[in-house]
Order: C-alpha cells, then structure tokens, then sequence
C-alpha cells in the first residue's frame, strides 16, 4: 500500500480495514491480523498499527478479547452505519470539488448518474 | 533507556557533535535524519562506546555507555568494517564469539532471506550484498538496542522493502532502534519518531504522526523545511 | 581472551604461513646440498636461515604492530572495539599473542639450527674444526662468551625478551600517537621520537639492573626478565591509555 506521507498513517491503514470490513472482505467476528502481523503487513510501525485498532475499536467496529485477538465486531448494524458513514463522506467530498468547480448540484448528479451534460 | 546528556564531540575546533540531549526510549523506531556530515554518525559511535565524547555523557539504563552496554546495543555502522580475510560464515562465528546474545539460527535464517550463502567471501561482495550481511548478522543478535546507520545504502529498491520488513520484525516494545537515514522517504512509515540532527545539534525529536496530524506534513517535508534552506 | 587471541593469530596467521613456506623451501635446500656436498649451496642455505631465524622474528613483531595500527585507525576497528571487551583485553590478547609466537618462533628456529648443525657434524668431521676455530675466534673478542648450549638458549631468551619489550614498546607509541595525537600535526614523528626516548631510557635501565652481575649466562636471563617486567609496565600504561582516551 502506498501512502500519502502527509496525513497520519494510521487513518489511511484504519480507513483501507474500514472498507474491507463496510464491504465484507472481512467477516462479522473474524479475526483480525495481531498488531505485529499488521504492521508488517503493511510495512508500518507496530506503534502505528496498534493506534489502528484502538480508533476502530473507538469507532465499534471491532473488539480486543484479552490473550486472544482483535475481532470485526458481530455488530451488523454498526457495520451498516459505518458503511453509509463512509459513503456520505465521499459525497460530502466531491460536492466539495464541484462546488469549487462552480458544478451545479444539477449538473453534478447527471455527472453521477452518468447521464451527458 | 538512552539519554545523550549535552554530549560534545570536537574533531580539532570543529564539534561534530554539539551540546545534544536527548532521550530515546524502548517501543520506539526513531529516525535519525539530517544531512551527511551533521553528526548522526559521530553521535551513533558514541552511543555504541566507540568513540569518547568530549564532554557530556550517553547513559544506556542510566549507566554511563561502556564495555558491559555493548552487550546490549548492537551497531552497524555506514562502513563495511569485517577483516578481509572473513567468509559470511566467518563474520557470524565471530558474533557468535563475542556476543552472548546472537544467534547462529537466526542469522542462517537471515541469509536465506537476504540471499546470501556462508561461503561468499566478504572482500567480493557487491555493496549491496556487504549492506544486507551488515544487517543481518547486526539484527541477529538479541539486543535492547539496535543502531543501524544508513541501512538502506546502495541495495535496490526490492532489498529496501526487505530491509524495512527485517527492521519492523525486531521493532517489539521491548526494543529500541534507532535508524539514520538520507534516504528519508524509506522510513516515513517505519519509523514513529523522527531526531532531526543539524550541523551537530537537536533540531527537534517529534512525534511523526503528531506531526501529520497537526501540521499537516509528511517526515520529507519537515526534513526540507528543516534543512532545505542551508545545505544540501 | 583465548576468543580474542584465536582471532590476533588469525589476524597474522597469512604473515607466518609465508616465513614457515620460505623457511621450510630454504630447509629442503640444505637438506639436498649437505646431501650432495654443494659447498657453496650449503653456505647460502646456512646464511639464509640465519637471517631468516632472526628476520623471522622480528618480522612477526613489526606484523603485530602494523595489525595494531591497522585495528585503531581503520574501519576494521569498529569489529574489535564494538565487543564487550575491555582495551586491557583487546590488548593483553595482542601482547600475548606476540609474546606467544615470538617465543614460539624462537623455541622453533632454535630446534631446527640445533638440527641443522647436528646433522653438519654427523655428515662431515671437517666441520668440527672450523667450529672449533669459530668459538676461539668469538672467545677472544669476549671471554665471558660461552658457545654451549645453555649460554646459547640464554642468548636467545634475552635477545627474544628485548625484542617483545620493543614490540610492546611500539605498541605504546602507536597508541599515544591514535589516541592522544590524533590530528595533531606532526603525529608520527613526535610518537616516534617517544619510542626512541623509551627504548634507550630502557635500555640504560636494564643495563644498571644487570650491570652487578658478574655470571654472564645469568646476566642474560636477568636482562631478558626485566624486558618482560618493563613490557608488562609498557602494556599497563597503554591499555590504560586505550581505557581512557581512543577513539576509532
């Protein structure tokens, strides 16, 4: 995974997990990698991929069971929110660019429904 | 676990290492960056007991650096230093000799991943094969401090990977390194750390992803804002 | 220490295996030339393991101090000084493993000379009278001189024991001049200068400690134990040096 060096590694690490738990790569109650595994999975420092599971944990979507792992939470619902949580903050960011573009909202859900402008 | 008290170090009226404090503490990977010439290294022999500070002191365990800490913090210095007569297999006996904590297996197990056997004879090896059996026989030893100095100079980009995979294997909390590098990009994600070093002071030793987070810049960024203006 | 005198004898091991190769291809040499009786053959052989026996020796000291310099001012110095080591190990290994060889060395040309000669006498009895002329000959220019044996091993520790002085002596000079004169100008000449100084105050104290005696074998040996007691002094104040003030 390439990184943007200049936001916190961490988000862009717990963000990649984010959307492979919202989008099912990673099961409800699967285990997930140890901190070390994750850091080397992702050639990062163990400080950095420890900080990953504290915010998904912060945010419920998964859970720490002592001596044992790190675990998708089983919380389907939680998992759904997170999901549009994510999606409605990628539109959030485009409706940023096309205002900025001066794209009408108009104009911007022809763009999206792929219609002609 | 390592404290630089205001340590000096004059090369006749130039200081290598100037006044530098500085804590470095376990669970930690720090970068130490800055310019070719701006102390790291000196600072790093230092610390290894290889060189005597002017003034000031390093303390390893708040115990100033001597013979007993150099069975404890492991060096690999920039240069290759093994005698010319020395095979791979030679270079690991002679750790094997003299440090408790190395082992043989951990060290076979290394080459293997480096790609290098124990009949190479260190005077033919490439730079970039010497760079990897510097590192291995360095981090097959069981130390509480690994110092690698310029790890990542002249391999390829493949061999950097696996370099930065063999750096974060011995990254436990357990542990401290410390990794100089002008190739500042290679430990952006590695490192948690960053000792940024200048003409022979401490600019700053920062949190990276504190600084991500509240400056908004990435560790090459800081390193030019630092630097970019004076040298190189 | 025993690690750390395998590795300062496998540091000057490639040093020894030359002088044994030439040392051995000039003994085959005799060997053939007092088998056939090639006169002149013989006299160069004999010549040359002369000097090789005392070239030899001395080459093994000025080796070991050439791997000293070489161990403090170069990057392989970070291999030996990176150990958990003491300097009074780092070099006690050294000095004892010179001191080691050069007696090896010393024990091992004695015995081959010793040889050598035994097989002269018994291959030809023309021999006999020249030795006979030879020891007159060296009688004369020092009556005290005695060519037996006991006063030739005598000799030979004294001469082996002054030579492993010197050497530690160097070794002291080299370490002043890497540790304490390092980027001084100058360096090499002052620490040279320092060598000279010693060598001669030493050799002046030797002779005061020996001058009483009247036995000349004995004074030998005496001379040859205060080299080894002043190289000890030597190695103690070097190491101390080492301790405090190297850098590599």
């Amino acid at each position: 995974m390439q990184f943007d060096p200049m936001s916190p590694i961490w988000l862009q690490v717990m963000t990649a997990l984010k959307t492979d738990i919202a989008v099912g790569k990673r099961l409800p109650g699967e285990k997930l990698p140890g901190g070390r595994d994750l850091a080397l999975a992702f050639s990062i420092n163990p400080n950095t991929a420890a900080r990953v599971y504290q915010e998904l944990e912060k945010e419920g979507l998964c859970e720490t069971r002592r001596g044992m792992g790190t675990y998708v939470t089983g919380d389907a619902d939680r998992i759904a929110a997170v999901r549009w949580e994510m999606a409605r903050q990628a539109a959030e960011r485009f409706l940023s660019t096309m205002d900025t573009l001066g794209v009408s909202r108009q104009e911007a859900a022809r763009l999206i429904l792929k219609e002609d402008v | 676990m390592l404290e630089s008290k205001s340590v000096t170090k004059m090369f006749g009226t130039l200081a290598a290492v100037d006044h530098i404090s500085l804590s470095l503490e376990k669970g930690h990977v720090y970068a130490m960056l800055g310019p070719n010439g701006s102390g790291k290294t000196t600072w790093m022999k230092m610390a290894a007991g290889l060189i005597k500070p002017t003034s000031g002191q390093i303390l390893f365990q708040g115990q100033p650096v001597n013979i007993e800490s150099r069975k404890h913090i492991a060096y690999m210095s920039t240069e290759p230093y093994f005698y010319s007569w020395m095979t791979v297999k030679d270079v690991g006996k002679y750790y094997a000799d003299f440090f408790d904590d190395f082992s043989y297996d951990s060290y076979l197990d290394l080459l293997r991943q480096m790609e290098l056997t124990e009949e190479m004879k260190t005077s033919t090896l490439s730079s970039g094969m010497m760079a990897k059996l510097k590192i291995a026989v360095t981090i097959a030893r069981d130390a509480q401090v690994y110092m690698l100095d310029e790890p990542f100079n002249g391999i390829d980009l493949l061999a950097r990977d696996e370099m930065r995979r063999c750096i974060l294997q011995y990254a436990t909390e357990e542990k401290l390194l410390l990794v100089s590098s002008h190739l500042v990009e290679e430990m952006e994600a590695v490192a948690d750390r960053a000792v940024f070093i200048q003409k022979g002071k401490l600019v700053e030793n920062v949190d990276l992803e504190e600084m991500r987070t509240e400056m908004g810049v990435s560790m090459a960024d800081r390193y030019r804002q630092i630097y970019g203006h004076t040298e190189e | 220490m025993l690690k750390l005198m395998k590795y300062e004898f496998r540091k000057t091991l490639v040093t020894k295996l030359i002088l044994l190769g030439i040392t051995a291809a000039v003994e085959i040499g005799y060997l053939i030339s007092l088998y056939t009786e090639a006169k002149t053959a013989l006299t160069v052989c004999i010549v040359l393991l002369t000097l090789l026996a005392v070239g030899g020796v001395m080459m093994m000291g000025l080796g070991s101090v050439l791997t000293l310099h070489r161990d403090m001012n170069t990057k392989q110095s970070y291999m030996l000084f990176m150990t958990p080591n003491s300097c009074h190990r780092i070099l006690g290994a050294k000095v004892l493993e010179n001191g080691l060889s050069i007696l090896t060395a010393g024990a091992f040309y004695f015995a081959l000379g010793a040889l050598d000669i035994t097989l002269l006498f018994w291959r030809s009895n023309a021999i006999n009278e020249i030795w006979d002329f030879v020891q007159q000959f060296i009688h004369s220019m020092n009556d005290q001189i005695r060519l037996d044996t006991a006063g030739f091993a005598a000799f030979i520790f004294s001469l082996l024991a002054g030579w492993i002085m010197t050497v530690t002596l160097a070794y002291l000079a080299d370490v002043v001049s890497a540790a304490l004169l390092n980027g001084k100008k100058h360096n090499g000449l002052l620490s040279f200068a320092l060598f000279l100084v010693l060598s001669w105050l030493i050799g002046w104290l030797t002779g005061m400690t020996t001058a009483g005696i009247a036995d000349y074998n004995l004074k030998l040996v005496v001379r040859g134990a205060v080299n080894l007691v002043l190289a000890g002094i030597m190695y103690e104040i070097t190491a101390q040096i080492m301790e405090r003030k190297l850098s590599v």
